[in-house]
C-alpha cells in the first residue's frame, strides 16, 4: 500500500509539473489567427547532412496507389512525382507534364518533358505514364483514388511523350488530382515486376523525384536520399539525406524534438502538449496553410440525426471558439463550412462573398432549441463514435455530449479502436448503430468542390445519402468555365451548409516543427504531395 | 530410449499441443471479435461495392472460419507464414525485422532482473533490519508502478534533464544498442526484478530456519559455505522456477515499454495486429511466443536438473 501511495504521489507530481508548464505557456502564447498561417519558411541555404525526420505513424506502403494518408504521403511526396504539382501556395503547375490541354470536356491531353530519368537513369515516356494511371483504373489493384477516377473511359499513350484521357462526362476534378499523388508516375517495367510487393519496405518504388529511396528498415527507419540527377534545378535538395524515423506515441515524439534527436515533424492534430513545442527555444512550431477540417461525419440515414434540424441545432449550439481553445489550445479556427478559405483557388471574391454571408460561428441557443422542439426529435439516442487513444476526439465528445445536454439530446460516445476507426469510413457493417464520428477530413485540391464532392449521391463517403446537391454537383463538375462554376459551388456550399450533413467544426492548420539547426520545410498542406524536402538545409 | 532423447521428444510433442491449442483459440477468437483490415484494403475514400467484394474475396475475408484456418495451416506446413494483408509485406520480414531489437531489450532487461533481483533478495534475507525493511519498500514501490510511469519518469531526468540516454528508438550496432535500450530495458525489468528479489528471500529465509542449515552450523561449518552450499542452493528451486516465468512473459510485457520509448518490437507489432485484425501476423507470433516460452520452460528445466540432481528427466 505504502508503494501505491507514492506512486500515486509521484504520478500527482507529474501531473502537476505538466499543469504548470502548460500554464506558463498559456500566458505566454496568443491564439493563432488566420493571418499567421504561412506557405514556406526560409529556405536552408547549405547542406544539413543527414535531416532526421518524425512520421507519425510507419507507412503501410509507399505505392502512391495506396497512400491516401498522412504519414505515406509525407514520405511520397519527396519521391513519387505526379502530372502536376501542388505548389506551396496550393496553386497547381506543370511538373512532369509541361502542358495540358483539353480540346474538348471530354478530353485531357498531357504533354510530357522530355528531359526526365527515373531513378535508375531510364528515361520517363508516354508508357510510364499510362501504365502508372492505368492501375487506377482495375479493380483488382484496389485504388484509394477511385473518386477522381470514375468518369475516366480511356488512358492512352498518343505520342512517345503525350498521353490523352478520355472520359464518360466532363469532370474537372480528374484533372486537378493529376497534382496530387492519384496522378504519380512510376516507371511501368517496375510496377510490372513488383506485382503486389509494390511500395513495401523489400521492394520499394522506382519513381523520378528528387530523393529516391536508399533504405526502408521495417520498425526501424526509412531513409531517402538526394537524387543528384533530378530534372528540375529549382528543387534540387539542398541537403544529403532525409532519414524517416516513426515514433507514433506524440510525448515520446515533442520530446525526441525537445531533445534534438528528431530535427523535425508535421502535425496534423495538436498533441497534447504543443505548448512545449511553441515555446521551446531549440526550435520553431510554424503554422501553414491547410484543406484539412475537423468534422462530426453525419452517418445515420434514419433516426434523430438523419433530422437535419437536430444537425443543424448541434451545430449552432456548439462553441467552436471553445473547441478551439480548449481542445487544440488555440491552434484552430472556428469554421463556418466545410472548404475553408485556403480552398478558394480560383474567383476569391465569390467565394468569399458567399462565406461571409454564411452563419457565423456564434452559439446561438435559443434557435438550436427551437429546432430541436420543432424536429419533436428530443430524448432520443444519437451515437458518436471517437477514436481510442485520441484526446482531441474524447474531449470533442465530451463537448458535444454536454451541449446536447442542454438541447435535451441524449448524445452518447462509443469509443472505436484507432486500427479500426478507418473501417467506419468504408464498412457499413462498422458504422452500425453509430450517427456520426470525428474525421480530420480534407479535400485535395484547392477548389470547395473537391471537398463538397462527397454529397454526390453514390459516393462512398456520402453516409446519411444527402441527396439535395446531387444535380448541382454533377453539373458543377462538369462545368470548365471557373467563374460559372464558382457560382455553382457557392450555392451549392449554402445548402451543404444550411442542412449539414456533416458538422463544420474546425479549421486545422498543418503545425510544423523544425529545429533551429534547420530550416525550409514547406509548411503549407502542400507538403502531402509537393517535394516539401528539397528546401531543407541550415538556416 | 535415451533419457535425453525422451526429454527432448516429450518437449516438441508438447510444443506441437500447445501451438495448436493456443494457435486455434486466438484465430476463433479473432475472427469472433467484430472488425476487419478491409480499410487497410481500400483507404477510408474509394471503392464501388463491386470492388469491395472483388476485394474481400481477394483476402478470403468471407470465407469460412475452418476454410480460412486450415490455408494457413497449409501454408505454415510449406513453410510459408503468409503475407500481411496490411503491410503488405512477408510475415516472415515483418517479424524477421522486429525479432533482434525485441531480443534485445528482453535479453537485457533478463540480465537485470536476474542480477539485480537475486542480489537484493538475498540482501535482504540476509541482512535483517534495516536494510532489510529499506529494501522491502524499495521492491514494492518497484511492483506497483507501472512500467509507463517508471518509462516516463525515466525519461524525463535521465533522457531530457541530464541527457545522458536518448529520448527513443532502439539503436545500431552493439554499443549504440546498449546506449538506446538502458532505459526501456530498466522500466522493463522493474516489476520483475522486485518480483523475483521478494521470492528470493522468501526462498532463502525459508531456508535458513531449516534443520539442516542449523545442523551445518553446529557442525562448524563457516558461515558463507553454509550460505553457498545449504541455504543459496536449495534456494535457487524457486528462484529459477519465477526467473523463467517471469522473463517469458517480458516478450508481451514489452509493449508498453515500446510504445513509450518508440521501439518498434514484436509487442507492439503483436497489439497492432490484433487490433487490425491481421491474422497472419498474429498468428504467426502466437507461433513464435509458444515456442519461446517453451524453449525458456525446458531451459529452466535443465537447471532443474542441474541444481538438484534428485529430479528425474
Amino acid at each position: 500500500m505504502r508503494g501505491r501511495r507514492l506512486a500515486a504521489a509521484l504520478t500527482a507530481a507529474l501531473l502537476a509539473a505538466g499543469t504548470v508548464s502548460g500554464c506558463a505557456a498559456s500566458r505566454a502564447l496568443a491564439p493563432l489567427g488566420a493571418a499567421d498561417l504561412t506557405t514556406v519558411t526560409t529556405a536552408g541555404t547549405h547542406d544539413a547532412g543527414t535531416i532526421t525526420w518524425n512520421l507519425p505513424y510507419e507507412p503501410f506502403t509507399l505505392d502512391p496507389l495506396k497512400s491516401f494518408n498522412y504519414a505515406e504521403n509525407t514520405a511520397i511526396a519527396n519521391m513519387c512525382e505526379s502530372l502536376l504539382r501542388l505548389k506551396p501556395d496550393l496553386t497547381t503547375e506543370g511538373a512532369l507534364a509541361q502542358k495540358v490541354d483539353s480540346p474538348n470536356p471530354l478530353t485531357w491531353v498531357y504533354r510530357l518533358r522530355g528531359d526526365v530519368t527515373f531513378w535508375d537513369g531510364t528515361a520517363m515516356t508516354a508508357r510510364d505514364v499510362v501504365a502508372s494511371l492505368r492501375r487506377n483504373l482495375d479493380p483488382a489493384a484496389g485504388t484509394y483514388w477511385g473518386q477522381y477516377f470514375e468518369n475516366v473511359r480511356s488512358i492512352d499513350a498518343s505520342g512517345p511523350l503525350e498521353v490523352t484521357v478520355r472520359l464518360k462526362q466532363p469532370d474537372v476534378l480528374f484533372n486537378k488530382a493529376m497534382a496530387t499523388a492519384a496522378g504519380a508516375v512510376m516507371k511501368a517495367d517496375f510496377i510490372a515486376r513488383a506485382g503486389s510487393r509494390l511500395g513495401n519496405p523489400q521492394t520499394g518504388v522506382m519513381c523520378t523525384g528528387p530523393f529516391k529511396l536508399a533504405t526502408w528498415r521495417s520498425g526501424d527507419h526509412m531513409l531517402l536520399v538526394r537524387n543528384d540527377h533530378y530534372w528540375d534545378p529549382a528543387l534540387r535538395p539542398v541537403s544529403g539525406a532525409l532519414d524517416f524515423r516513426f515514433i507514433a506515441d506524440e510525448t515520446t515524439a515533442v520530446n525526441a524534438l525537445r531533445s534534438g534527436e528528431i530535427d523535425g515533424q508535421y502535425f496534423y492534430l495538436p498533441p497534447a502538449n504543443i505548448s512545449l513545442l511553441r515555446l521551446a527555444d531549440q526550435g520553431r512550431l510554424t503554422a501553414g496553410k491547410s484543406l484539412v477540417g475537423f468534422t462530426l461525419i453525419g452517418a445515420a440515414a434514419t433516426g434523430p440525426f438523419a433530422d437535419p434540424r437536430i444537425r443543424q441545432a448541434l451545430l449552432s449550439a456548439t462553441d467552436r471558439q471553445a473547441v478551439s481553445r480548449v481542445i487544440f489550445q488555440d491552434t484552430a479556427l472556428p469554421a463556418r463550412a466545410l472548404a475553408s478559405e485556403e480552398y478558394w483557388g480560383y474567383e476569391r471574391t465569390t467565394f468569399a462573398d458567399a462565406y461571409a454571408h454564411l452563419p457565423d460561428t456564434r452559439v446561438d441557443l435559443a434557435k438550436a432549441k427551437a429546432l430541436v422542439a420543432a424536429s419533436g426529435q428530443a430524448g432520443k439516442p444519437i451515437t458518436i463514435a471517437i477514436q481510442g487513444s485520441s484526446a482531441v476526439h474524447a474531449m470533442a465528445g465530451s463537448i458535444l455530449q454536454a451541449t446536447g445536454r442542454t438541447l435535451g439530446l441524449d448524445i452518447r460516445i462509443r469509443t472505436v479502436p484507432v486500427e479500426q476507426y478507418g473501417n467506419l469510413y468504408v464498412d457499413p457493417q462498422a458504422r452500425k448503430g453509430i450517427d456520426a464520428f470525428f474525421s480530420t477530413w480534407y479535400g485535395n485540391v484547392a477548389d470547395p468542390l473537391d471537398a463538397l464532392s462527397t454529397f454526390t449521391l453514390g459516393n462512398r463517403n456520402n453516409y446519411n445519402d444527402y441527396a439535395t446537391v446531387d444535380a448541382a454537383l454533377r453539373a458543377a463538375r462538369a462545368e470548365q468555365d471557373p467563374a460559372r462554376r464558382a457560382k455553382l459551388v457557392v450555392d451549392i456550399q449554402r445548402h451543404v451548409t444550411e442542412d449539414a450533413p456533416w458538422l463544420p467544426l474546425e479549421q486545422l492548420p498543418v503545425l510544423l516543427y523544425q529545429s533551429k539547426r534547420i530550416t525550409g520545410a514547406t509548411a503549407s498542406f502542400a507538403y502531402l504531395y509537393y517535394p516539401w524536402a528539397a528546401k531543407l538545409g541550415t538556416p | 530410449m535415451n533419457p535425453w532423447l525422451k526429454f527432448v521428444s516429450k518437449r516438441l510433442a508438447g510444443l506441437v499441443v500447445v501451438f495448436f491449442a493456443a494457435s486455434f483459440l486466438v484465430f476463433s477468437l479473432l475472427y469472433l471479435a467484430p472488425g476487419s483490415p478491409i480499410s487497410f484494403l481500400l483507404g477510408n475514400r474509394s471503392g464501388t461495392p463491386e470492388q469491395i467484394a472483388a476485394i474481400r474475396a481477394q483476402y478470403h475475408l468471407d470465407d469460412p472460419f475452418l476454410t480460412r484456418y486450415a490455408a494457413w495451416l497449409g501454408g505454415i506446413l510449406h513453410g510459408d507464414l503468409g503475407q500481411s494483408i496490411v503491410y503488405r509485406q512477408d510475415v516472415a520480414a515483418l517479424i524477421g525485422a522486429r525479432i533482434p531489437t525485441t531480443a534485445a531489450l528482453v535479453g537485457y532487461a533478463s540480465v537485470i532482473i536476474l542480477i539485480v533481483g537475486v542480489a537484493i533478495g538475498l540482501l535482504a534475507a540476509l541482512r535483517p533490519g534495516w536494510v532489510d525493511a529499506t529494501l522491502r519498500g524499495g521492491m514494492t514501490v518497484a511492483l506497483s508502478t507501472p512500467p509507463f510511469v517508471v518509462g516516463v519518469l525515466l525519461i524525463l531526468v535521465f533522457a531530457l534533464s541530464l541527457g545522458w540516454f536518448p529520448v527513443f528508438g532502439a539503436g545500431r550496432g552493439f554499443a549504440d544498442t546498449v546506449w538506446h535500450l538502458t532505459l526501456p530495458a530498466l522500466a522493463l525489468a522493474g516489476g520483475g526484478a522486485a518480483f523475483l528479489g521478494r521470492i528470493t528471500r522468501a526462498a532463502t529465509r525459508g531456508e535458513l530456519a531449516r534443520d539442516h542449515v542449523e545442523t551445518a552450523r553446529a557442525r562448524g561449518l563457516g558461515e558463507s559455505r553454509v550460505i553457498t552450499r545449504h541455504v543459496v542452493r536449495n534456494a535457487l528451486i524457486p528462484v529459477v522456477t519465477v526467473a523463467g516465468l517471469t522473463v517469458a512473459s517480458l516478450v508481451a510485457g514489452a509493449v508498453v515499454v515500446e510504445s513509450v520509448f518508440a521501439v518498434d518490437g514484436l509487442g507492439s507489432l503483436l497489439v497492432r495486429a490484433i487490433l487490425q485484425r491481421d491474422f497472419v501476423v498474429v498468428q504467426a507470433l502466437v507461433l513464435l511466443l509458444v515456442v519461446t516460452f517453451i524453449v525458456i520452460n525446458t531451459i529452466v528445466d535443465v537447471i532443474y536438473l542441474l541444481v538438484d540432481p534428485r529430479i528425474k528427466a
